[in-house]
């Protein structure tokens, strides 16, 4: 009779989970010990009680719109990832992957070598130009135009002009003067027409 | 509430093949993994029926685990995203709901922990609870439970529930998921990441304690 009962084995039959042969031999002993008889059913009781109180389940409010809003929160997100597949690296890789990346290496190098003492081109900071034909807007009827020049500005003031349509698409009546640098900071140079 | 649920559930019996219990009782392990197979390879339905399966066992342990019925809802919420983007790394080495378990688990943690950190140094509501205001002062609110309350939870939840709020987590934790969700000893301790001997001590003292809580209860059956 094993008189030094295993703990754990102990705490697995009063729960009701030893099972097969361990729960055979465990119990040929335990059903002698009444203190442990009771205590089994004192468990089982409790586990009566407090499972027909608490429900193990409880469907949460409005399940149906819990069920969309998780399915919305995934298609929100990204989609989940596929699982990692870890191939074995063919054998030809092993020893292709490192050469083609030093000959990359020694290209790269080889270009700037060749590179190096051209002259740099320019760098201009503005988008890419492209031809435009200026629209030239001409007013109805007779206009008065009267000019000023000043020591920074020159001012053109026109008097008798109609209200130029809201259709008029001025980014077309700027003149590109393709000859003369452009600085970066100050944007096309455009004179009006 | 539990018939709004029966719409959803036909509409992913049909959508899937698979019947889909309303109680997680109902929920056949291997059907769950046919579930997540498909749902592993993109299957939305698939995976709209693995959360019908198993809502009301997250939401539950989750409502338990935290008493508010709110959080709890968004909690659940969580899980189930949570899982699905974990779900490619899911094998079929455990059951599903218990792999469910071990996410709310984190989630529910993860929610006090910040909480705790959020109401630090803020006025702790805790302090009124009815059990340590002194019932003969003339501004003690009046006893009794809300009716709504009663009907529906009836006076022995109650009173569970407010002996279970007077453990730790990981006690109240240990007790839902041996006494109420009836998991082994071994998926308890895989959910919570403890020892088979922490789940063993915990489930015991948690037990003890809650004997001496509800000893009136004990003494009058």
């Amino acid at each position: 009779m094993n008189t030094n009962p295993d703990e754990a084995k102990l705490a697995l039959w009063l729960e009701d989970e030893l099972q097969g042969e361990d729960l055979a031999s465990f119990e040929a002993w335990a059903l002698t010990q009444p203190e442990h008889i009771a205590a089994r059913e004192e468990i089982r009781a409790w586990k009566k009680t407090i499972s027909s109180t608490l429900p193990a389940s409880e469907e949460p409010p409005f399940p149906d719109f819990f069920n969309s809003k998780v399915l919305q929160a995934i298609s929100q997100s990204a989609p989940a990832a596929e699982p990692v597949k870890v191939a074995k690296p063919a054998f030809w890789k092993s020893w292709l992957m490192p050469a083609s990346a030093f000959a990359g290496m020694a290209l790269a190098f080889w270009v700037g070598t060749k590179t190096h003492d051209q002259p740099q081109p320019q760098v201009v900071h503005h988008a890419p130009e492209v031809e435009i034909q200026p629209v030239v807007y001409t007013p109805d009827g007779v206009v008065n135009a009267v000019w000023t020049a000043g020591t920074g500005s020159s001012v053109i003031v026109l008097e008798g002009v109609n209200p130029i349509p809201d259709s008029t698409d001025f980014s077309e009546t700027a003149y590109l003067d393709h000859e003369r640098e452009i600085d970066s900071t100050a944007g096309r140079e455009s004179v009006p027409h | 509430m539990m018939n709004k649920s029966t719409a959803g559930s036909s509409k992913n019996e049909q959508g899937t093949g698979v019947p889909v219990g309303l109680d997680g009782s109902l929920s056949d392990p291997e059907d769950d993994f046919r579930l997540v197979a498909l749902a592993q390879k993109g299957d939305m339905r698939s995976y709209d029926a693995l959360v019908t399966r198993h809502r009301g066992r997250i939401f539950a342990m989750i409502r338990n685990m935290i008493h508010q019925e709110a959080d709890a809802w968004d909690l659940s919420q969580e899980v189930f995203i949570k899982a699905w983007h974990a779900l490619p790394r899911f094998e079929a080495k455990a059951r599903f709901s218990t792999w469910l378990y071990r996410i709310a688990h984190n989630v529910v943690y993860d929610w006090t922990r910040k909480r705790k950190i959020e109401s630090a140094g803020e006025l702790n509501d805790e302090i009124f609870e009815r059990n340590s205001i002194d019932p003969s002062a003339s501004t003690a609110p009046s006893g009794g439970e809300a009716p709504d309350e009663s009907m529906s939870h009836g006076e022995l939840r109650v009173k569970i529930e407010a002996a279970m709020a007077k453990l730790s987590e990981e006690h109240r934790e240990v007790v839902l998921l041996k006494d109420v969700q009836g998991l082994s000893y071994k998926e308890i301790a895989d959910v919570m990441g403890s020892s088979l001997g922490t789940v063993m001590s915990r489930l015991f003292y948690a037990r003890q304690k809650l004997q001496a809580l509800l000893k009136d209860e004990y003494e009058s059956r």
